[in-house]
Order: C-alpha cells, then structure tokens, then sequence
C-alpha cells in the first residue's frame, strides 16, 4: 500500500483522488516529468478568481506557490450553450465574472445523461483548467448540481484550508515532510471539520490563530512528532511516549494512537503498544 | 457600469455592509417579511441581524427560505437588488446559515486564499 521511498507517478491509493473532500494525498512532480498529466493527481478546490489570475508556466498553472491543474469549483449557472459536441456553460461563484466551464457531450454512450442543467442551479464543477489564446476555462469530467446547498459552505471552508496547507509546509506542526501532513488532511479533512473547535455550533470561529493547519489536533501532533522522531526499529511504546509527554493523560495518548493508526499516520511493530510513523525521516 | 454578474461580490452579511456601500455585494439570508407592494423585503443573516432589500420589478413569485442576493449597497445599507435566487431546501437539507455565517469570516480573514478579485478597486 505504501510504497517506501519514493512514490510511483500512478496515484498511490484509490481512495485518495477522488474524496469527497476534494483533494488528494500528492505525489508532487515526480523529477522532471515531460508529460504535465501525470503531475496532476491533485484535485485542489478553488474560486473562480485564483483561476483566472493564476500564473502559467507552459502547461503548469500555479496559484500563489500551489500548482493547481485538476480543481473543483462550486458557483451557480448563468447561461448555458449547448452543441452537438460539448455544453458550455457560464459559472458564478462571485468572486469575479463567471468561468466558461466546457463539458464534452459523449454521443456514443446513450446511458450517459446529456441533459443540459439550467441557469439558476448550483452546481460543483472538476475539471482541468486549460488556457487557449489567453482564454481561461475549465474542460469538466464532472458537473454536478448540488443537492445540499451547505456545500457552499463547505466549498468556502475547502477553498481555504487547500490553498493555506499547500502553501506553508514549513508551518507544519509535524516535523519532517509535507507528505505526512498531506497524508492526514485528504482523510481526516472532512472528520475534522465538524470537530474543530466551535465551527459553526456553540462558540463561533475563534479566528485565524486558533486554526491547526494539518486536521489534527494538538494532542495527535504531539504524539505523532514523538512517534515519527523515534529511530528504532521497533519504534516507540506508548509507556515510553506517556514519559516523555508527561502532561498528557495515558487514555489521551491511547486515543491519540488509535486515531493516528486508522488514519493510517503510524503502524504497530513487535506489539499493540509499540508504533512506528509510515513517514519516516530518511 | 458593467454587468453586476460579472464583477466580484464578495459575500457579506449584516455587519458588513456599512463597508461596502456602492459596491456589488453576495448576500445570503433567510426571508423574514415581504411588503405587501412585492418590491422590498428583509432578511436575517446568520447573526440573526435584520437587512432590508429593495428590487427593481415586484416579486413575481412567494419568497421564502433562504436566498441569495446580487446588489448594490445603497448609502442607507440598503440592498439594491439585481438578481436574486433561492437556496433549495428541498430533500430534507436544511441550509446552516450560522455555518455559512462563520465561513463568511474564514473567508474574509484571509483574502490571499479566497480573494474577490479586484473588490476593492472596483
């Protein structure tokens, strides 16, 4: 499953490129890759805005520091053009004119629905975006329209955390690679959200300082940092972490570990109390 | 002045409108009374704040629920609508407005990853 050292151009899990959280676990340029489809095994939410004024370097588009080539955009139909080939339509998401948004028509397929959606509907476009003659689009594998209008919301919140994690590895409260980090947020993004300190529920967003950038809460950071530190062989035990992190109660570590062992961030070695990271430092 | 639709409209809410007035704005709230004339309504955002909207043409169909609105900010903070729509809360999902409220601050406390392109110079 994981591959060690150094990660295949092919998408390394499944489950990761197409999560319902919009974004996947990276494999960032793989070494000088001439083919600029097989960087794209993200897929980054975005407004319309950063599309249009990202920056372009032959085929590669970059919002600030992120590469952006797959997106997901979520804004409302304006107008819609239908050929016998493609339908094109205009999406608003407000911060800035609508984005052309173009979707092949597969005449071919009759269980394939061609049916084009109508101005006034909410919908979540992924696509690639392309430029033609400085002409910014994006050509869609997907227009879907939304049934829950709460993933405006949740698209608004995405937009952010993407482009704010993409941007400063080195803030990372876990030491070491951006991958780790990464690894958590694609599966722990969604979960995380709900749980985050007081989003939407009783004590209302604390501001900008309070946000943990990677999904994972102070805690897990810390036995994670202290797992993943660990050069032995057959890693660390939670006796030896519940010394060294001498605050922290012996059932918190335990959750801590048991959370950080689904998500996939540590394994078990020679017990059920000694842990190794999946990430190392080498 | 350009079509409303296609500058930037950045979504704000009650507390915001004072900075924005002249300026094309996003505005999502929930309907609470309609005039009987059609042409003004108010709405409540996701701090329960009241707004009032004001539209060109009469309402030609009942608004209710939540609804998103595309206007100008009038001196008096009134909301000078172009367009609206309705947030569909059909199939049971009810739109969580102070959710959506507390996105709306993300949002705003940081420009650089979530930018309306251009808002301020207009």
């Amino acid at each position: 499953m994981w591959n060690q050292g150094g990660y295949t151009d092919t998408t390394m899990g499944g489950g990761y490129t197409q999560s319902p959280g919009g974004f996947a676990s990276p494999s960032l340029s793989q070494g000088g890759e001439k083919k600029g489809r097989t960087r794209a095994t993200q897929i980054i939410p975005c407004t319309v805005s950063q599309l249009m004024s990202a920056s372009q370097a032959d085929e590669a588009f970059k919002v600030g520091d992120v590469e952006v080539a797959q997106v997901t955009i979520v804004g409302i139909i304006r107008s819609t053009d239908k050929s016998m080939t493609n339908i094109q339509y205009k999406v608003d998401d407000m911060t800035g004119a609508p984005m052309d948004v173009k979707q092949w028509v597969d005449t071919e397929d009759p269980s394939v629905d061609n049916t084009v959606l109508p101005p006034g509907t909410y919908v979540k476009v992924s696509g690639n975006l392309r430029s033609f003659q400085n002409h910014r689009s994006v050509v869609a594998f997907s227009v879907r329209p939304l049934e829950d209008m709460n993933e405006i919301t949740s698209h608004m919140l995405e937009v952010v955390h993407a482009h704010m994690a993409l941007c400063k590895p080195q803030s990372m409260t876990s030491a070491g690679g951006m991958n780790s980090s990464m690894a958590s947020m694609s599966r722990t993004s969604m979960g995380n959200m709900g749980s985050m300190g007081g989003m939407g529920g009783g004590g209302g967003y604390p501001g900008a300082n309070n946000m943990v950038n990677n999904g994972l809460s102070a805690s897990q950071n810390q036995v994670l940092s202290l797992i993943r530190s660990c050069p032995d062989q057959q890693g660390i035990s939670i006796q030896d972490i519940k010394q060294r992190l001498s605050g922290m109660s012996i059932n918190i570590i335990k959750q801590a570990v048991e959370f950080l062992s689904n998500e996939g961030h540590i394994f078990s070695t020679i017990d059920e109390d000694h842990y190794k990271s999946t990430d190392n430092d080498e | 002045m350009a079509n409303i639709i296609d500058v930037p409209k950045p979504r704000i809410n009650c507390s915001m409108l004072s900075q924005h007035i002249n300026r094309p704005v996003c505005f999502v709230g929930r309907v609470e009374k309609v005039h009987p004339t059609g042409k003004t309504f108010t709405v409540s955002d996701g701090e329960g704040k009241i707004a009032t909207v004001e539209l060109n043409e009469p309402l030609d169909e009942e608004l209710s629920g939540v609804v998103e609105i595309i206007g100008m900010v009038s001196n008096k903070g009134v909301i000078m609508a172009s367009v609206y729509n309705m947030l569909r809360e059909d199939k049971g999902n009810l739109f969580d407005i102070e959710l959506y409220n507390e996105a709306l601050k993300v949002v705003h406390d940081f420009p650089q990853h979530y930018p309306f392109e251009g808002a301020v110079s207009g």
